[in-house]
């Protein structure tokens, strides 16, 4: 691309606002083109890549269309709008490797403008007057938030001064990552909703006191409204009963007593009961709003998994086919079935409804409204899931490796496991141990070490062997000074290196090692943010970044002998 | 349509099932190639393609069907009786030329009697139709007789045809042609409607398979099932313990015949099952890129306790305990899709009670999501949906399911769906079945194969299906975690696929629950890498032609078998 040209169709625009004139742009390695599609038109362009100071973009999703900003040496811009992001992509790329090439040639004759290789990154070097050709069109307040952000935090200000004024990453790369600081901050953006906890059903247990046969619930607002979206039947009972039959205290109540009857798993006295009662029947039975639900719902899931459209052809499981009653088959109780829903089953619908999350946006306070609010939220349907099935039967029955390998380059690291490193320290610090060891204890010769163990040998020979062969205590200290070393080595190595290790570390090489550790944390997450690396210019981040870590490396090799020469001093 | 068609992709019931496979599979030519794919439970799907089970609904549908067919017979008298008489004739020719079925396709229909059907005619005590039908009827008299019973009864199908031959009049080889008999009765009848006369055609096919085979079938009658002797449902099933009976028609019609499967081990025990020579039979090893499978085997928990779902240490707390601690690490460290099979609905059922009792459920869930497979067929579609869901927007979540189940047959837990399948337990068959016994005892006497041998290999080959569900390609990867003391003997371990003890390392046949944890996380860095799949050290993902000639070669010397 650096080479030829880009052809795209655009609108040429004096002003972002502005209605635009249609045409055509045409950019070769040093001109920029624009000709109208109307050739009375006056907006036709003709200018050099040297006359061009910087470029700005929309950012893609942003709500902004697709839009290029050229600014002039001379003061002014040009700004085009494109049909789609793909060409604004494309032209944007072309244009920072054009305008590298001419800033390469201007920097000779100006030299105020330093321009990274690959034309991304541009940055002068006082902060407070940056500019950037690079940057998507942002607002100054958000400029403003960045600067003060950096002011106050001085660890953040390493990181930019090392990373984006080192032409590591860019501007716009190194923000990407910290969204949240910026979003926290300025405190526009809507909050989070907070979803289901995972474990709703499992936190409704009743309570007893032990002295009575009293059973206690606790009950919240937040239950309430996760009852109600756990069970549509008792949802809608609560909207058919409260208040005009019941109090919402007595509808509680009922419903918990079908809840505690069905706790003690109990069918036949659940049975009895709801014969009894009406209404606690409704607590007791299968939902039959779920039920219905299930069978929409079954005509959308994913087809590889559809078990029920199978089932026709397994007629062997009908009745009389096959063997109706061998060691693999199940039983199951067939009386009071409508009694008997199962703990699975609620499990079943809890990861439902916690997957679907909150679909309400109402203070908890009040159950009926709660109630009200979830019965439209239930009536909105999605219409985009016949897509989302298509989509999806695709992605199953892709095989990846019958793919033809995506041609993404590669750039790989080098990972080394850090027990390697305990290992080896371990071995070696042990080697010097025993070392240690022997040079104390047998300062020998070897001819000495041998007479002394043919003195030994003979002395064995002549006296026959004494009742220990080793004294005890003998034995004891061979043993300490071979063993201890090792253990205590490993034990500080392994488990409190915070304290032991780094803390006994001079100060400045402390700070540095953690500088170190913070830089790498950042790099990494660059690093694996840009896979799969589909675009060039991916792959020229993912290279500088690499090159940037494998830097950090031989420094802290370099520390680590320096350590090594203060502490053998 | 079969004519037509290049391939064909049905059901192995469509040709193994001779009640089926008359309809469907007739025009297959000789020179088609039958392959059966998946076939590690062949031997199941031929037993019960000849297995048949009575029970009291059974018997009352074939009484209503015996009454509306002779109110069709009185119709026809009235009406029609050329048509009877037609049949009559035809009868007396022999049941060959029946319908307007050419001669030589025919005989597929009722491949357990090829040979005898064809030179034999219909005994003359049922070519009328009036007397076929009093013979059933006193068939199903008799039937409902034996099923009065307080005990289980146990016979062979010499012993039962002569005792029905003294008590209800009927010989061997009118029961014999029951099945063609009412074949012809209801064509002649114009009886479209055969869902509903379902119940008449189990008694026939009962008949028919009690008067041809004298050996590898027994009746076993059972007046209520063991696991609920308060709930009386008697049944009479005639069960078939010979798979080769059922298989035999196809490999005698069809020129090649593939069995083929990723779980077919030991290799060498199909051909005795299904009672045949294989002209070729070879175990490929995989050709992965890397060691994208990590199977292992834990034997212990983090407390050093044994694991295992052996009768007398299932319901042991400790083992409860240390199942639900393991499945919580794993839950912990492993990312996305985690699977879980249980060897029975009732033990999962109890074993997910006690969990959620002490507290572990709850533990399990701050981590990932749980849904179950349940016996109903439409919620578990739905729970695996929302399984997938829960792995897609990256929430994470665990699948309940069971060995044997519908789950474990047939649904891929591959990519993110599943990084990790746990098998809790030795998936053994409920032994103390009296059809299993009989077919233990066949299998003993006839093939000469030992009962604990076969429950093995039953069990293994389901242990090996469902954790194979975990890896559908060589860019995905997955661990496999057998969870059970048993699995590091060697009887049962060497009955696991090539391809699993292939990756199994001495090292992970005796874990404990720290040492597995340990494992996983040093499995899942090196995997979750980005990897070079055109294969700079030599093996590529995707193959070439030149690269499969090449492999041509080595391979034959690789060759297990």
């Amino acid at each position: 691309m650096a080479s030829g040209h880009v052809i795209k169709r655009a609108k040429y625009k004096t002003s972002p606002k502005g209605a635009g004139t249609p045409g055509v742009l045409k950019m070769t390695e040093n001109k920029i083109m624009f000709k109208p599609n109307d050739p009375t038109s006056a907006s036709k362009i003709d200018v050099e890549f040297r006359s061009i100071k910087g470029y700005k973009n929309t950012k893609e999703g942003s709500n902004n269309p697709p839009l290029l900003n050229l600014s002039l040496e001379q003061g002014g811009s040009y700004i085009f709008e494109f049909e789609n992001f793909l060409d604004l992509q494309v032209c944007r790329e072309f244009v920072g490797n054009a305008l590298t090439k001419s800033g390469d040639a201007a920097k000779a004759k100006s030299g105020d403008t330093a321009k990274a290789k690959s034309g991304e990154a541009v940055a002068t070097s006082d902060r407070s007057t940056v500019t950037y050709p690079d940057e998507q069109l942002i607002s100054s307040a958000e400029m403003e938030l960045r600067i003060k952000l950096l002011r106050e935090n001085s660890e953040l200000q390493n990181l930019h001064k090392k990373f984006v004024l080192g032409n590591i990453l860019t501007e716009s790369e190194f923000w990407a990552t910290r969204k949240k600081l910026l979003d926290g901050d300025s405190g526009t953006k809507s909050k989070q909703r907070v979803g289901f906890k995972s474990s709703m059903i499992l936190d409704i247990k009743p309570m007893t006191d032990g002295r009575t046969n009293k059973v206690t619930f606790n009950l919240t607002p937040e239950i309430k409204y996760q009852i109600f979206a756990l069970k549509p039947a008792v949802h809608r009972a609560f909207l058919n009963h409260v208040p005009n039959k019941m109090t919402e205290k007595d509808f509680w109540t009922k419903y918990f007593r079908a809840e505690y009857l069905h706790s003690t798993k109990n069918a036949v006295a659940a049975a009895a009961e709801a014969a009894e009662d009406e209404e606690l029947a409704i607590f007791l039975k299968d939902d039959d709003i779920l039920a219905n639900a299930a069978r929409q719902k079954i005509r959308r899931v994913d087809p590889t998994l559809d078990m029920e459209a199978d089932q026709g052809d397994d007629y062997m499981h009908l009745p009389d086919h096959g063997i109706f009653r061998d060691g693999s088959k199940e039983i199951t109780d067939s009386q009071h079935e409508q009694f008997k829903r199962t703990f699975l089953q609620d499990l079943n619908r809890q990861g439902e409804v916690v997957l679907e999350g909150r679909t309400i946006d109402v203070e908890l306070e009040d159950p009926r409204t709660v109630a009200e609010a979830l019965a439209q939220s239930r009536q909105e349907s999605d219409e985009n899931a016949k897509q989302e099935r298509l989509d999806r039967i695709s992605r199953m029955t892709e095989m990846e490796d019958l793919q033809a390998p995506h041609d993404h380059p590669l750039a790989p690291l080098c990972i080394k496991d850090p027990r390697d490193y305990f290992d080896s320290q371990l071995l070696k610090i042990s080697d010097d141990t025993r070392a240690g060891s022997e040079q104390l204890r047998c300062s020998l010769s070897s001819e000495e070490a041998y007479g002394s163990l043919r003195g030994s040998i003979s002395e064995i020979k002549a006296m026959g062997l004494s009742d220990p062969v080793v004294r005890p205590e003998v034995a004891v200290m061979v043993l300490n000074g071979l063993t201890q070393n090792i253990s205590s080595t490993k034990f500080q190595l392994g488990k409190n290196a915070q304290e032991s290790i780094l803390n006994s570390l001079p100060n400045t090489t402390k700070e540095e090692l953690l500088h170190h550790w913070i830089s790498i944390q950042e790099l990494l997450r660059h690093f694996w943010s840009s896979y799969p690396i589909t675009t060039s210019y991916l792959y020229a981040k993912v290279s500088r970044v690499k090159d940037a870590m494998s830097k950090i490396y031989p420094q802290l090799e370099v520390t680590n002998v320096l350590l090594r020469k203060n502490i053998s001093m | 349509m079969v004519q037509f068609a290049n391939v064909v992709v049905y059901s192995y019931q469509y040709l193994l099932d001779p009640k089926v496979a008359g309809y469907i599979s007739k025009e297959m030519q000789k020179e088609s190639v039958v392959v059966f794919d998946e076939a590690h439970n062949i031997d199941n799907v031929c037993i019960e393609a000849l297995s048949v089970s009575v029970r009291r609904q059974t018997l009352e549908g074939a009484r209503r069907n015996l009454n509306k067919m002779r109110q069709e017979i009185e119709k026809f008298k009235a009406t029609d009786a050329g048509r009877l008489r037609a049949e009559y004739n035809r009868l007396v020719e022999g049941l060959a030329q029946r319908g307007n079925l050419p001669f030589t396709d025919n005989w597929l229909s009722n491949p357990a009697l090829p040979d005898d059907i064809l030179k034999e005619a219909v005994p003359g005590n049922i070519r009328r139709a009036e007397h076929f039908l009093h013979v059933l009827r006193r068939l199903v008299q008799y039937l409902e007789g034996r099923l009065e019973t307080d005990n289980v009864e146990k016979e062979g199908p010499v012993g039962f045809v002569a005792s029905i031959n003294t008590h209800a009049g009927i010989d061997q080889k009118t029961l014999k042609f029951c099945y063609d008999r009412l074949h012809s009765l209801m064509l002649t009848l114009e009886i479209t409607d055969t869902d509903e006369f379902l119940h008449i055609q189990t008694i026939c096919d009962f008949a028919t398979l009690v008067g041809t085979y004298t050996r590898g079938f027994s009746i076993i009658i059972e007046p209520f099932d063991e696991r609920m002797p308060h709930i009386p449902d008697p049944v009479l099933q005639l069960s078939c313990h010979d798979a080769s009976l059922a298989i035999k028609p196809v490999f005698d019609r069809f020129q090649s015949v593939v069995i083929t499967s990723g779980t077919l081990s030991p290799i060498d025990l199909y051909p005795r099952l299904l009672n045949f020579h294989p002209v070729v039979s070879r175990s490929f090893t995989m050709s992965l890129t890397r060691d994208c499978i990590c199977p292992m085997v834990l034997t212990r928990g983090s407390d050093q306790l044994p694991v295992s779902t052996k009768f007398d240490m299932r319901s042991d707390l400790g083992v409860v305990r240390n199942y639900g601690r393991l499945l919580l690490e794993m839950a912990s460290v492993v990312p996305d899709g985690i699977v879980c099979f249980f060897v029975s609905y009732s033990y999962m059922d109890g074993i997910v009670n006690s969990w959620n009792e002490n507290g572990i459920l709850k533990e399990i869930m701050q981590h990932k999501l749980v849904f179950i497979e349940t016996q109903d067929v439409v919620e578990t579609t739905l729970a695996l949906d929302n399984y997938r869901k829960a792995c897609d927007c990256g929430r994470g979540a665990i699948f309940f399911s069971v060995a044997r189940g519908k789950v474990a047959e047939g649904i891929d837990f591959d990519r993110h769906y599943g990084r990790l399948v746990i098998m809790f337990g030795v998936p053994f068959q409920y032994t103390l079945s009296k059809i299993l016994l009989a077919r233990l005892e066949y299998l003993r006497d006839t093939f000469q194969i030992k009962e604990g041998d076969f429950l093995t290999f039953d069990a293994l080959r389901q242990a090996a299906q469902c954790v194979g569900r975990v890896i559908r390609s060589k860019a995905d990867y997955g661990m496999m975690i057998f969870a059970d003391k048993r699995y590091s003997r060697h009887d049962k371990r060497s009955k696991l696929p090539g391809w699993i003890l292939s990756h199994l390392r001495d090292a992970h046949l005796n874990l404990s629950t720290d040492m597995a944890l340990h494992i996983a996380r040093e499995f899942l860095r090196k995997m979750a890498q980005p990897y070079d799949r055109a294969g700079g050290s030599g093996r590529k993902t995707l193959l070439s032609q030149e690269d499969v000639e090449k492999m041509g070669d080595g391979i034959l010397n690789e060759m297990q078998y």
